[in-house]
């Protein structure tokens, strides 16, 4: 069976770096992007299970990641966890509005975000539903 | 307590502090649960120490720029 993939949007090299290392140890396969652009790229052609995404990123925000992901019916149901450095208001519940499965501001401790990966694997592989 | 950072500012630091307190915790948790190696009970206990003291800035900031309350004074 192949690993589960998960893509990485971050502008910060020691972010992704951090965050492959503990999604490594817990047999996660980890791609990156490091702009919206490239982020767009590697949903399409990598389709990963699930995208860790930064909301301040250089060539348009998080925001448009997801309006894109949102557009592209191939891609509307992978999960989006949003994980980033900007406030909470305005963007936690914007985030959630576009899409996001869940929103967590940086730093986030390691097994909540694991097992935030977890439950949001387990709906969109029809296992789970949002309220359980 | 000051007062709140105009919108901006607080914007800037959100982003700038979080950033990388994220990584001082990142890597401090790496070293801990030895992913990087197995550490010697001195090395858990200084990064240990490290991690608790990135924990109560993260308390401070969560209560500064986003209005949370922030850890009692001792």
């Amino acid at each position: 069976m192949d690993r589960t993939k998960i893509l990485v949007v971050d502008d910060n090299p020691t972010i992704r770096k951090g965050l492959s290392v503990r999604l490594r140890a817990n047999d996660y396969e980890v791609l990156f992007a490091e702009d919206a652009i490239s982020a767009t790229a590697a949903l399409v052609t990598e389709r990963p299970d699930l995208v860790i995404l930064d909301l301040g990123l250089p060539g348009g925000d998080g925001f448009v990641v997801m309006e894109r992901l949102q557009r592209n019916d191939r891609l509307a149901g992978i999960p989006v966890i949003v994980l980033t450095g900007r406030e909470l208001a305005d963007n936690r519940d914007r985030a959630l509005q576009a899409g996001a499965t869940a929103f967590f501001q940086k730093p986030v401790d390691d097994s909540t975000l694991l097992f935030a990966i977890r439950k949001a694997l387990d709906v969109s592989r029809g296992e789970l539903r949002f309220d359980e | 307590m000051p007062t709140q950072p105009s919108s901006d500012l607080s914007a800037y630091l959100s982003h700038e502090l979080r950033n990388a307190l994220a990584c001082i915790h990142q890597f401090g948790n790496i070293l801990v649960d030895g992913l990087a190696g197995e550490l010697t009970g001195e090395q858990r206990e200084y990064v240990g120490i490290m991690l608790e003291n990135a924990s109560k800035i993260r308390a401070v900031l969560d209560g500064a720029l986003d209005g949370v309350p922030g850890p009692p004074e001792k």
